[in-house]
């Protein structure tokens, strides 16, 4: 279980004479062992923040963050991460690099390769084992990362918009191949995205931030049945919570229709 | 389950596809790239032309200005017998093994200097300013205390290429280890990676690009160095036979030196060229 207890970040102000930045304010969030929860809010709002502080990349200014009742100090293996920007090491191969992980924690390159043929194969990347990631499709390369992450099967997966880079198709076809690796291994994932409909679509519940200062605005539980189908979107359900979470992220000065007029 | 397996073998055998036509392209784009190597030959057969069109026309008179014909039978004559008791093969052999050691000395020692510095404030803090100090002295100033030093041998020759080019090798593994991007350094992090691992798996493979760059460059400035080294100090060598050919009026030997530095030069160059590609055939890509 992930405990993030009255959590803020604050960055010193980066001109002089500045206020500082209250990136993440007063955070109170708890995810269960297994569970799928998505963070959604606009750019700025300190969904990266939130998850560097949970990676332990850095550290709050005030709160606390427990993983299984043990603070979280500094980065490990049993936090994964997927990261926004690509992350992938040019210098070696798919296999090599989905196989990274292991070859630190064994002190050796000679690792299970049977292990991580499997998880090749899991991951649809048959066939380019020996490529360049610079070789691959950006959906390839997110596989790899995602690949990467899984295969010290870490408790924790925490990842930072991983498909926001790509087309809305293969990005909903990543959406499914993640869903159904999930539900096979079933980690605890904590999964940010700026898209209100990806957030809804993979998540058990949805926690909603709002910038400036990065705050949670509110948390829906999505009980919409599993497996869950691509035409889901189209749904009465869907679009019910797909609302609420709208509602929380509209800009204020529309809440207020007098000043329209 | 969402996704079906029939539709992943069919996606895959699309990609695997959709790869091989990428070959196929990258086969294209360096099918390309050898059709532009005429324009090397040509600018080179050009370059040759006007030069010989120069001296045809008599722009300069033939003994200040010989004409290729002429270069190339001096070429012949050095080869075969010599000038000034060495061959030419003599003095091509002199002037790159000063090369190769004083440069790959200070390869061997600049390098985990640059790392070092990089990783230790207080290394840096001692290092850099001697550094930043030397950088701007010409070489030749050094010549007269390297003789002094050293002697008129091999020596001398050997420290001025190491201290005319370890400044530059220094600076660019310094700046590589700096460029290695935040989000690999944060990966190796995660997956628990000690020191060694993380210089071994991400530092290192980071500043190779930039120090092969260095190394270019220093290669470079090594022969300007050993040109002025030689002319001091040297009976052998390809600076030393140009000046003596200099002081002679032996210009068509003039000529040949600086033929065969330049082509030398350019013959190194190809080679550190070749190794980067096959060390760091990321370079540009990611
Ligand atoms: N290292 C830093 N130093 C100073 N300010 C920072 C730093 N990192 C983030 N910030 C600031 O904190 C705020 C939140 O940033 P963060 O990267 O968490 O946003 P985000 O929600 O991930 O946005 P996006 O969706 O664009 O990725 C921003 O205003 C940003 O400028
Ligand atoms: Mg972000």
């Amino acid at each position: 279980m992930i405990a993030v207890s009255e959590v803020s970040k604050v960055y010193p102000s980066q001109v002089r004479g500045g206020r500082p930045l209250v990136a993440v304010d007063t955070v109170d969030l708890t995810v269960q062992d297994g569970e799928f929860v998505t963070v959604v809010g606009p750019s700025g709002c300190g969904k990266t923040t939130l998850l560097n502080l949970l990676a332990g990349f850095e550290q709050p200014n005030r709160g606390e963050i427990r993983l299984d009742d043990r603070p979280v100090v500094r980065p490990g293996p049993e936090r994964a991460v997927v990261f926004q920007q690509p992350s992938l090491l040019p210098w070696m191969t798919v296999k090599e690099n989905i196989a990274f992980g292991l070859t630190l924690r064994e002190g050796t390159r000679r690792v299970d390769q049977i292990r991580i043929a499997s998880m090749v194969e899991t991951m649809g990347l048959t066939g380019f084992e020996n490529h360049r990631p610079y070789q691959l499709s950006g959906g390839m390369q997110q596989r790899v990362a995602i690949a990467r992450a899984l295969i010290i099967e870490p408790r924790v997966l925490l990842m930072d918009e991983p498909f926001g880079a790509l087309d809305a198709q293969t990005r909903s076809e990543m959406q499914r191949f993640l869903l159904s690796i999930w539900g096979k291994l079933h980690p605890t994932v904590l999964f940010v995205t700026h898209d209100v409909e990806e957030a809804i679509m993979l998540a058990d519940r949805v926690v909603v931030m709002t910038p400036r200062p990065g705050r949670i605005a509110d948390i829906l539980t999505v009980s919409l049945a599993r497996p869950r189908q691509w035409d889901l979107t189209l749904s009465r359900e869907f679009n019910e919570y797909k609302r609420k979470i709208l509602q929380v992220l509209r800009p204020p000065e529309e809440r207020d229709p007098v000043r329209l007029a | 389950m969402a996704y079906s397996m029939k539709a992943q073998a069919d996606e895959d055998a699309l990609l695997r596809e959709e790869s091989s036509l990428a070959e196929e392209s990258l086969d294209l784009k360096s099918a390309q790239k050898h059709r532009h190597l005429y324009v090397s030959w040509l600018v080179a057969v050009a370059l040759i032309l006007l030069w010989w069109l120069v001296t045809a026309v008599h722009v300069f008179p033939p003994l200040d200005l010989p004409s290729p014909l002429h270069v190339a039978k001096d070429i012949y004559a050095i080869s075969t017998t010599g000038y000034n008791g060495y061959s030419l093969l003599d003095n091509i052999g002199a002037s790159t093994l000063r090369i190769a050691v004083g440069f790959f000395a200070a390869v061997i020692l600049g390098v985990p200097i640059g790392f070092w510095m990089a990783s230790n404030t207080i290394i840096f803090n001692a290092i850099d300013p001697v550094l930043q100090f030397l950088r701007p002295i010409p070489p030749l100033a050094y010549i007269p205390l390297m003789v002094l030093w050293f002697g008129t041998g091999q020596m001398s020759k050997f420290v001025l290429i190491f201290f005319c080019t370890i400044p530059m090798i220094i600076i660019s593994a310094m700046s590589g280890v700096k460029s290695a991007q935040e989000s690999r350094l944060r990966v190796a992090q995660v997956f628990g990676a000690n020191r060694r691992q993380m210089f071994r798996y991400i530092t290192l493979p980071s500043a190779l690009p930039e120090i092969f760059t260095g190394m270019r460059i220093a290669i470079a400035v090594a022969w300007t160095c050993l040109v002025a080294a030689e002319m001091i100090a040297a009976q052998s060598g390809l600076g030393a036979m140009i000046l003596t050919a200099g002081n002679q009026l032996r210009v068509g030997v003039v000529f040949v030196g600086i033929i065969f530095i330049g082509l030398i030069g350019y013959l190194m160059e190809v080679v550190i060229r070749t190794v980067e590609r096959r060390m760091v055939p990321w370079k540009g890509k990611a």
